[in-house]
């Protein structure tokens, strides 16, 4: 192998530290990390040889990298490292850097970023919403609709989401070439491809890898709560949709909790608020062995919170017949989901985008083999 | 003065649930007639010395032996002034490791109890030895950090320094450095050198006389009047000093002889040394076109940890890259530092500066073999092998920093010693004389820095694994040289860094202090600092057969023109080793003479029937490690132990008197020998060796086998293993035949 022209770069070492990874520089690589994570491959470990990369700066090493992504922050790492370098939450920083680095636009990614534009963050989705509400409602009974009508509503969010989607898969798409680029994809066909989508999601499903989570084991359970509230919640939605939009009938959700849809959409909203309240009170018992995380993680647990606790909170208020706070706890929420959609490919959520392609790629190139054969 | 001994039993500590104490008495009274023979329940008790204390005084009794403990505990409660004190060791060596109230425990104690009598009987009050007009004034040669730290510590302490720099300054390498590492605690920031204000301290003290631009001429004499001849600008000047501190520092290796790290190739590879230079103008700059330097490698081990080179740890300089880096980083935020290490290595509180540096965003660290340095296009390549990085790998950088170690300046080149070699064997061609056994063949006899006037050459010793550092790595006392008074300090004595050698000084200094006093006082210096006898010699008897002069380890004995040899007696640490050498028995100490041991050996009981083992063990690492094993409650055999100064005590008539006796063997515990000996007196047990190897000869006449006599080299840590070694032993001797002398 030829010699490899080693070139640090100053501002990425800044950029991973000031993205959450402050105590990159201590790992003295022991390699304590590499022996107790239990996600990563025997041959070739994470997350050792990647905090020497990031300590030099070299970040052309994490241009298609998929090893970061299949890091799962576990932090059994930090726990264990004996230099207190935290490597979980090192890695979490560069693939924060990674996110930034596939998506567009730039000034997104600095908003999203940076701690201290945070009342923008939601400022700007509130002014968009105040602009196309009515805020002339009658009194009486508590129609949301009344605010935002069903229309309004879908002229907003399914751009939202819609923009959300596509930054995301443009997103993936240039991750992927440069994760070929890379690797190389010697024996790579379409059946190949369909096969390893199916064995990624055999593992994304179940959470099989969070399974595997020492110290931070309880994540499993708040984790897949979270995720199959968003399932549900999205089914619900779906529901929405497809009476609608495709039927063009009148909303499902009138039709009462019996049916399937407001008993989607009541678990989802009740599952996300357990899950995520599990999620903080998990970080807030690990944090003297892991630290509470970065900016970045409180963002998306952020905003997932409020949404969850308005979503609840406006439908109490409404039965209750507070119109007073029922409206704007629901204006509150759509600020938040707004949010959460168009910041998909920016924020942590773009983990979705991201850990499933790299576990995808890793299956199809045969890296996954090649790492566990050595 | 005629001698009243009084023999004191204690029935304390299980002494007297394991032997019957009245038939002990019965020993002293009825065998030996000793006029005072009493017990007490716990004889270190203030009771129990007041008793013996009364004796002293109202009986009249100057010689006393306490049949207790260990002679290694309650040392301060058996003390009493102007009274001989011997101990015979029936607690330790009888009660916690033999079987109770049996024949042959009772047994064992008796001996103990009769060669306690008979060492008391030929030991007397020491006359200590005192100089004429001793002097308490310290020469210390170095005027780096070392060598004025420890002026200043003497000088402080009220006595007087004379202080020899070969150099027009005084501040050595401490004056070329741009800032210094942190001396206490954060140990985060670099400070500003404080050498400038040790110097004017120096300078300013009026108990320092400096001389620089100077160097030793030459000094004879011993501790408590070293007569120092001083080379200055100004001619010969001439000092008498009573101790010497060697702090002659080192020189950075030799960077010409890192052809393969760059060095050479091009102006930009440079020094940690030359780095220092240039921080010192405020701003990193390249030799080569005076360019601002943005990234920086830095290539630890320089020729240190390196078989071709130094094959040690020079210790100082991955913290000095380290602080290199900073001046990188503090010079210009946008600069980068890469070190290129083999291990860090950062000793002491030092891991705290290390972990300040490394959380540094633009100081990079990686392990890594470097396998050259290439210059190209105007930048710097140094190629890498078996990094962190993963695979071979080359570092593009603007400069690169050989991290180069250190040598002692007590080192003599081989080059250098070649020289003397080539002379010496020119001389002796043509003269066509006897070859001198002084020649300047080995390091430390080739004239460098001490120029010592001694018979055993000019320099301190050195060992071959030593690299050129003075041999005075005694695991007791570090600073110790094999040359009574001549203290090392510094990176004479190992590799370390300022902060290091600034401790180093100070201990250093201490005991130059303690060794003048101790000479003034008329007592011997480390191991045996409490000891005023000496050897006294009845010329007479002498036959100048010089084995004294030349075993002594430390140069203590020279001879005149007629060839009589003579003690330069503060130079002597009392270790006996000439007591050992001496064929015609005529060197003593006052309480430890050959009479002495011959007469303990002489006086054990030897039955019939039965096995009699005796046993002389060195009293600084053998005698401590059997009560460590009596500690620890080992069963021993129950071998007759006499404690000795040091193995190279051991004189033959010791052995032959035991064997005529009937003895049936004599095992000797002595310390480890050789390149890493642990002997405080060097080569104590080796000679003992030796002297064993003459000793066969005279045993296979005697019809006794030679193996009845064993040397077993151990240290005070093997008291876990001393039971087994003594079983084996005794095994052994159980398979021969019973010594046929016991008919006689």
């Amino acid at each position: 192998m030829a010699e490899q022209v080693i070139r640090p770069d100053l501002d990425f070492v800044k950029g991973v530290i000031a993205a959450g990874g402050d105590t990159l520089k201590r790992c003295y690589q022991c390699a304590t990390c590499s022996v107790v994570c239990n996600v990563t491959p025997d041959n070739n470990p994470f997350p050792r040889k990647e905090m020497v990369w990031a300590q030099w700066g070299l970040k052309e090493k994490f241009i298609g990298n998929p090893d970061v992504w299949l890091c799962h922050q576990c932090n059994d790492c930090t726990a264990y490292c004996p230099r207190g370098a935290k490597p979980g939450e090192v890695l979490g920083a560069i693939r924060k850097q990674t996110i930034a680095q596939y998506s567009s636009p730039k000034f997104l990614v600095n908003i999203v970023n940076d701690r201290k534009y945070l009342p923008l963050l939601f400022i700007i989705p509130a002014l968009i919403l105040a602009l196309a509400a009515n805020f002339d409602i009658p009194s009486g009974k508590i129609v949301f609709t009344n605010m935002f009508p069903v229309h309004t509503i879908q002229i907003i969010f399914i751009p939202a989401l819609a923009f959300g989607v596509i930054v995301g898969l443009l997103g993936i798409k240039k991750f992927w070439q440069d994760m070929k680029q890379r690797y190389g994809c010697p024996d790579c066909t379409t059946t190949n491809l369909k096969n390893s989508v199916i064995e990624a999601l055999k593992e994304i499903l179940p959470h099989s890898k969070f399974k595997n989570c020492g110290v931070n084991k309880d994540r499993y359970t708040s984790h897949l709560l979270v995720f199959y509230s968003f399932v549900s919640l999205a089914i619900a939605t779906s529901f929405g949709v497809l009476y609608i939009d495709i039927l063009g009938k009148h909303s499902p959700f009138r039709f009462g909790y019996g049916t399937p849809v407001k008993l989607f959409g009541l678990i989802g909203a009740i599952g996300l608020l357990i899950g995520i309240i599990l999620m903080i009170k998990n970080r807030y018992a690990n944090a003297p062995k892991v630290g509470l995380g970065s900016y970045f993680d409180w963002l998306l647990i952020g905003i997932i919170s409020v949404i969850a606790a308005s979503g609840i909170l406006s439908w109490l208020t409404r039965l209750a017949g507070i119109a007073i706070l029922a409206y704007p706890i629901y204006f509150i929420h759509l600020v938040f989901v707004f949010s959460l959609f168009v910041y998909l490919p920016f924020s942590k959520l773009a983990h979705l985008f991201y850990r499933t392609t790299a576990m995808v790629f890793n299956k199809y190139s045969g890296r996954d083999r090649a790492q566990a054969e050595g | 003065m005629e001698k009243k001994i009084g023999v004191y039993i204690c029935k304390g500590c299980g002494i007297a649930d394991a032997v019957e104490v009245e038939k002990l008495v019965e020993v002293a009274e009825k065998e030996y007639k000793v006029p005072v023979c009493k017990t007490h329940d716990i004889l270190c008790s203030p009771e129990g010395l007041d008793l013996i204390k009364g004796d002293i005084k109202g009986e009249g009794v100057n010689a006393v032996l306490i049949v207790a403990c260990s002679p290694r505990a309650k040392h301060q409660e058996f003390s009493f002034n102007g009274t001989v004190v011997e101990r015979a060791n029936i607690r330790e060596l009888v009660a916690w490791t033999q079987p109770p109230k049996e024949e042959e425990t009772q047994a064992l104690a008796e001996d103990y109890v009769r060669m306690g009598i008979v060492r008391t009987q030929n030991s007397d009050l020491p006359e200590p030895y005192l100089l004429e007009q001793p002097s308490k004034d310290i020469l210390v040669i170095g005027g780096g950090i070392t060598g004025m730290t420890s002026a200043l510590g003497v000088a402080d302490a009220g006595y007087k320094v004379y202080l020899v720099e070969k150099g027009d300054e005084l501040g050595g390498w401490a004056s070329r450095l741009h800032k210094q590492l942190p001396q206490r605690y954060p140990f985060e920031d670099l400070e500003e050198p404080t050498v400038k204000a040790t110097i004017e301290r120096v300078r300013s003290h009026s108990n320092i006389e400096v001389f620089t631009s100077s160097e030793i001429d030459k000094i004879s004499g011993f501790p408590g009047q070293f007569e120092v001849e001083i080379k200055t600008a100004d001619g010969l000047q001439k000092r008498i000093a009573g101790a010497i501190v060697l702090a002659a520092g080192f020189r950075p290796y030799d960077a010409n002889k890192l052809e393969h790290l760059g060095y050479g190739k091009s102006p930009d590879v440079i020094t940690n040394l030359q780095m220092e230079e240039i921080a010192s103008k405020g701003r990193i700059t390249r030799p080569s076109d005076g360019r601002e330097v943005k990234r920086v490698a830095f290539i630890q081990c320089a020729g240190s940890r390196d078989p071709n080179h130094l094959p040690y740890c020079s210790s100082y300089c991955c913290l000095t890259s380290l602080k290199q880096a900073s001046y990188v980083r503090r010079l210009n935020p946008d600069a980068m530092a890469y070190i290129i290490y083999k291990d860090m290595r950062t000793p002491g509180q030092y891991e705290l500066f290390y972990k300040k540096m490394q959380d540094d965003p633009g100081v990079m660290l990686t392990k890594g073999e470097v396998t050259g340095v290439d210059v190209s296009g105007g930048s710097l390549y140094v190629s890498v092998k078996d990094t962190l990085l993963g695979g071979d790998v080359k570092i593009e950088a603007d400069l690169v920093v050989l991290a180069v170690g250190m040598e002692p300046n007590t080192k003599v080149e081989p080059e250098e010693l070649a020289k003397w070699k080539k002379i010496y064997d020119e001389q002796l061609a043509a003269s066509g004389g006897k070859p001198d056994p002084n020649a300047p063949l080995e390091p430390h006899k080739v004239p460098n820095i001490l120029k010592l006037q001694y018979r055993q050459g000019p320099e301190l010793p050195v060992l071959d694994e030593a690299y050129g550092y003075t041999d005075s790595n005694y695991i007791c006392f570090q600073y110790e040289t094999r040359r009574t008074g001549i203290y090392a300090a510094g990176s004479v004595r190992q590799p370390m860094n300022m902060l290091q050698c600034i401790e180093d000084a100070m201990g250093a200094a201490m005991k130059a202090i303690q060794c003048v006093e101790a000479v003034a006082n008329g007592y011997s210096v480390h191991p045996r600092a409490w000891d005023q006898t000496y050897p006294e010699v009845n010329l007479q008897k002498c036959t100048s057969c010089k084995r004294c002069t030349e075993e002594c380890p430390f140069g203590a004995i020279d001879e005149d023109e007629k060839g009589t040899p003579y003690h330069k007696m503060t130079r002597c640490r009392r270790c006996g080793t000439c007591l050992g050498a001496c064929p015609e028995r005529v060197i003593n100490f006052k309480d430890f003479n050959i009479n002495m041991i011959a007469s303990m050996l002489k006086n054990v009981d030897v039955p019939e029937e039965g096995l009699r083992l005796v046993g002389l063990a060195c009293e600084n690492d053998a005698y401590p490690a059997l009560d460590a094993a009596a500690i620890r409650r080992e069963k021993l055999p129950p071998i007759r132990f006499v404690p000795v100064r040091c193995l190279g005590n051991l004189n033959l008539a010791w052995i032959a008197d035991a064997l005529s006796k009937g003895i049936d063997g004599v095992i000797l515990l002595g310390c480890k020998f050789g390149e890493n000996y642990q002997c405080h007196f060097v080569r104590g047990s080796e000679l003992a060796k030796e002297r064993l190897g003459k000793l066969q000869e005279t045993l296979g006449r005697l019809m006794l086998e030679p193996e009845r006599v064993e040397l077993v080299q151990l240290s005070i840590s093997d008291y876990d293993k001393l039971p087994q070694i003594l079983d084996d032993y005794v095994e052994k001797m159980e398979e021969f035949e019973p010594n046929p002398f016991k008919e006689f």
